[in-house]
């Protein structure tokens, strides 16, 4: 059971000076059970058979014969027959997060009314008036039927504290998330990579040994702690950079002043999440490129007389970039879950600072509704990076 | 591999640290460096919160943010004043009983205005209490205050009659938000307003606009009965935890911080133009002992252990307790000595400290206690009776370090007097359901009291205790007590003080002397604000006390800007000049990259 506050990147973590035998493929545990799929390896899962985890560091393609065999009958498979199958696995993933989504918060210890009540002078019709508002005093299996018709018809209930439809937060919440999280995920993807080939390229060297080391000293630090430690720097003391949130209230987010505003807000949590999961990109980009450097191609290309910049940009890198691309999907789905800690720590108002306060609540609803949509993004995700590596490995393809 | 091409790496590495380098060194030093651009206004008063809020309905909302504005947002009938908590005048300028305390009249001040310039009059009062009373959407909130109310009638414009189903001391008149009877009537939906902008009442400032864990902004209500106030604007500005708290009121962004750890208090001893403010507070901790809980039927249920049943096991616990060596190791000295459940902020109800019942720390006493009670030593130094030895679990919540270092600091002590004490920690959710369910010996707890005494000892009373589903009561420590209830009686009726005060002491010695509890501290509220910006808060109590999360608008409305205080420029400081930089670095380095991707496709070295 990991929550919010354990450290997104905390699931996996490559060995040193080697990809990690199963790169990214536990996606960042959702608030709640985990039950992000997590990809076993091929052949036991047949939910969810994740390329990527068919690459160990020696994983070049034929390693993934396995995956291949089980997704390619030997009749012959067509495109559509791989994408129902990997469309059936995800469907199952979603409709077993759903019924867990339930069930698992529902376990939890203590009750959500008493929990609210504690402390003040309530008289017993006032708690029960609260049961029947929330709905608590039915039958649990009325409760469960609720909750389903309300996720099909897309209605994931009432927040108990804000008093608004799940979706709507959710929807509102969604977008200071998203901002926090792509602009963490650019850099850091392009961060990674670019570090990552040049490490490769010049394996050993002085670079290679600082960046690498430089990138898993930062994954192994925890997020909020860095987080903290660069707000009481930054912040605190040299006042340099704001403290927390998203804009300085009373500003007009459009406004020239109010997009620098925001650009300044961004600064720290973005700098925070880029440094702890940046090494994951640099580390695959490495271990791909690696795999190929040793490949005849290369030599071909040599004699061809391309440089050497030539050899790794035109030929090396593409090549090396397949199971990047993969892992890059998955953790893009985890990026979103770990921003429940960098936006706890820098107050930023978003998706991870709504589970957090559900959490803190318990807020019922609120904790179906994130941990559903978190997993539907993880999910989805998933099968993205399916779909996006079969177009782009042809040998998957069998072409 | 080149050499030519690892420059070049290297070169627009540095180049973005020259960069950054460069912003820093545009930065003015901290001292001047306004962090956000300067307030619009020097008379901003801005508040760190990490609130919880469900609407600003103050006959709904019962969280402590919408509670605490309210405060400032609603004036009630009568206030509690800020040296001590007594009852003071607030809409009503007097009021009296009749012989009994059933029938209570209260003479409104005239002329009294809405933050909106409509008269505030008797039947405003009477409409407010009245929805409480008819609607149950309506007593979500403060249902429990209403209770009592058989009917509360406006005879005339400057008068409010309150008749009570059976007579109380208590006066009724508190603690219940008046709102405007010409806007709340209009509204469709009472009970589901959210009343979260431009709100309409008589306390010194309103709500002017909020948004969801970003801000909330109170304006200064210009028709205050007592003046408008000297601030124009309060803003509370979200921060998700304490520490990020603790760097805004260093770098300036906030004005006022409350709920500091010692460790962030004294942190902040050495910060420039932060004053300090160890506010004695109106909490209790204490260890509630399980005395074999029982349902209102008198049913036993729970897994208490036996031996806590005789009330010479719970005082031989007490008696091994060196309270204040825990209070000043535990709470570092930032929490008063505790005697009963009221706290020391409320002189005239707590139990005084030279009652003849209170008995300190005495481990031979304990030991005497537990011989009495037929608690032999064993071999091993734990007692036993009938081959059961004396084993004891306590409940702590694991994410509260005070509670964490007490259990520390109690089990040692236990294991003087022959008691084996285990700390269960476990998280406050399970702590609350076990608790509930009476699956605990011992635990530990808190409340927070308001100025009269009367609720927090009627969940004291046999009455309260709840049933095995943990349904319908609200019992402090599942205790009951046929003596203590009578004197509670007698005090909820007792309209003389002085004759009450004495009431209250003599049930708050049977509480202590039969030991369902023993109270540790009472925990003082750490507080910290920009002395260079504000000065002038009001504390509850005023000698000592705290100025957030008061019982009243006494904190806030008192304060005023530090004068002759230097403008701050306008301008951008450097934080602006950092995100402007970052931008042009962004803008730059995309450039650059594009720039050298084409340079090096003709590249021959």
């Amino acid at each position: 059971m990991s929550t919010p506050t354990h450290d997104p990147h905390s699931g996996d973590r490559p060995a040193r000076g080697t990809a990690s035998e199963n790169p990214g493929t536990s996606p960042t545990n959702p608030p709640g059970p985990a039950t992000g799929p997590t990809p076993a390896p091929p052949g036991t899962d047949p939910t969810n058979p994740s390329p990527a985890s068919a690459r160990g560091s020696a994983g070049a393609a034929h390693a993934n014969t396995a995956a291949a065999d089980m997704d390619e009958p030997p009749t012959g498979g067509s495109f559509a027959r791989y994408f129902l199958r990997k469309l059936g696995g995800a469907a199952t993933s979603m409709v077993l997060v759903i019924v867990l989504g339930f069930f698992a918060f529902r376990m939890l210890p203590g009750d959500p009314v008493l929990k609210i009540a504690k402390e003040r002078p309530m008289s017993p019709a006032q708690i029960a008036e609260l049961r029947s508002q929330y709905g608590l005093d039915k039958p649990v299996i009325v409760q469960f039927w609720d909750y389903l018709v309300g996720i099909v018809t897309g209605d994931l209930g009432e927040s108990y504290v804000y008093r608004k439809s799940v979706s709507a937060l959710i929807g509102e919440y969604l977008g200071p998330t998203l901002l926090l999280t792509a602009t963490a995920a650019v850099i850091a993807i392009v961060l990674g990579l670019w570090l990552g080939q040049i490490s490769a390229w010049r394996r050993n060297s002085l670079f290679d040994k600082l960046a690498s080391s430089t990138s898993l000293i930062f994954w192994s630090v925890p997020t909020f702690w860095l987080g903290l430690i660069l707000l009481m720097i930054f912040g605190g003391t040299l006042q340099w950079l704001p403290t927390g949130g998203m804009i300085t209230p009373g500003l007009d987010p459009w406004s020239f002043a109010g997009i620098i505003d925001v650009v300044k807000h961004l600064i720290l949590p973005v700098v925070s999440l880029v440094a702890v999961v940046y090494a994951q990109f640099l580390m695959i980009m490495r271990a791909s490129l690696l795999e190929e450097m040793s490949e005849d191609y290369l030599t071909t290309a040599r004699a061809k007389g391309l440089t050497e910049d030539e050899v790794r940009r035109r030929h090396a890198v593409p090549n090396a970039l397949l199971p990047t691309v993969t892992v890059v999907f998955l953790h893009l789905g985890g990026l979103i879950a770990g921003a429940v800690t960098v936006e706890a720590v820098f107050s930023w108002p978003g998706l991870g600072k709504l589970t957090f306060e559900a959490i803190r609540g318990p807020d019922l609803p609120l904790l179906q509704g994130t941990f559903v949509v978190f997993s539907a993004i993880i999910i989805v995700m998933n099968l993205a990076a399916d779909i996006v590596y079969r177009f782009l490995d042809p040998r998957v393809r069998r072409a | 591999m080149t050499s030519h091409s690892m420059r070049r790496g290297w070169q627009r590495c540095l180049a973005g640290v020259a960069a950054l380098a460069l912003a820093g060194s545009m930065a003015t030093s901290p001292a001047q460096a306004a962090t956000s651009e300067a307030p619009a206004s020097e008379n901003v008063l801005r508040i760190a919160t990490d609130g919880f809020i469900d609407s600003f309905n103050p006959f709904t909302s019962f969280y402590l943010v919408p509670t605490n504005t309210f405060r400032y947002m609603y004036e009630n009938l009568v206030a509690n004043d800020a040296e001590d908590g007594s009852v003071t005048e607030g809409l009503a300028t007097e009021w009296n009983t009749d012989s009994e305390g059933k029938v209570w009249t209260y003479t409104i001040r005239p002329d009294m205005k809405w933050s909106d310039g409509e008269p505030l009059t008797a039947d405003d009062v009477a409409w407010t209490y009245n929805q409480m009373m008819e609607k149950e959407e309506m007593a979500v909130a403060n249902g429990s205050l209403v209770e009592n109310f058989d009917k509360v009638e406006a005879p005339d414009e400057g008068t409010v009659r309150i008749t009570l189903k059976k007579p109380q001391a208590n006066n009724p008149g508190q603690e219940i938000p008046v709102v405007p009877e010409h806007v709340w009537s209009k509204v469709d939906k009472p009970g589901e307003f959210k009343n979260d902008e431009k709100s309409v009442g008589s306390g010194p400032f309103q709500l002017e606009s909020y948004e969801a864990n970003k801000s909330i902004i109170l304006k200064a209500n210009p028709n205050f009965w007592r003046g408008k106030p000297k601030l124009d604007e309060i803003q509370y500005r979200y921060y998700t935890n304490s520490d990020a708290q603790v760097q805004a009121i260093r770098s300036g962004e906030v004005d006022f911080i409350t709920g500091l750890t010692p460790d962030q208090f004294t942190a902040l001893e050495g910060a420039d133009n932060v004053e300090l403010n160890d506010g004695n507070g109106r909490r209790f901790n204490g260890i509630s002992i399980n005395p074999g809980v029982a349902d209102a039927e008198g049913k036993e249920f729970g897994t208490g252990h036996e031996a806590l049943k005789d009330k010479k096991v719970r005082q031989a616990i007490r008696a091994g307790i060196d309270a204040e060596t825990l209070r000043k190791q535990v709470m570092q000295d930032y929490a008063q000595p505790a005697t009963s459940f009221i706290p020391a902020v409320y002189p005239n109800w707590a139990l005084k400290s030279d009652n003849s019942v209170i008995s300190g720390f005495d481990v031979d006493r304990a030991k005497r206690l537990l011989d009495d009670a037929g608690w032999k030593e064993g071999s091993d130094g734990i007692r036993e009776k009938d081959g059961e030895k004396l084993q004891l679990r306590f409940l702590t919540d694991a994410d509260i370090p005070t509670e964490q270092s007490t259990a520390k600091f109690l089990k040692p002590w236990m294991k003087d007097i022959g008691i084996d004490l285990k700390n269960e920690s476990t998280d406050a959710d399970t702590e609350s359901e076990r608790t509930t369910k009476g699956d605990y010996d011992m635990y530990f707890s808190g409340w927070s009291i308001n100025p009269d005494p009367d609720y927090q000892l009627s969940i004291n009373t046999c009455g309260q205790r709840p049933d095995a589903e943990g349904n319908g009561g609200t019992s402090q420590d599942g205790w009951c007590n046929k003596e203590f209830d009578k004197l509670y009686q007698a005090q909820h009726v007792e309209l003389d003080q002085a004759k009450r005060q004495d009431l209250v002491q003599k049930a708050l010695a049977i509480h202590y002397e039969e030991a369902p509890s023993v109270t540790l501290w009472y925990p003082n509220q750490l507080e910290a604000y920009r002395s260079d910006r504000f000065d002038n808060f009001t504390k509850q109590p005023t000698d000592g006390g705290a100025i957030a999360n008061q019982v009243g608008y006494w904190g806030y409305t008192s304060v005023e800007p530090v004068s002759g205080e230097e403008a701050t420029s306008g301008g951008m400081g450097a934080g602006g000049w950092i995100g402007i930089a970052a931008a042009v670095i962004v803008v730059l380095g995309g450039g650059g990259w594009l720039l050298s991707r084409r340079k090096k496709s003709d590249d021959r070295e």
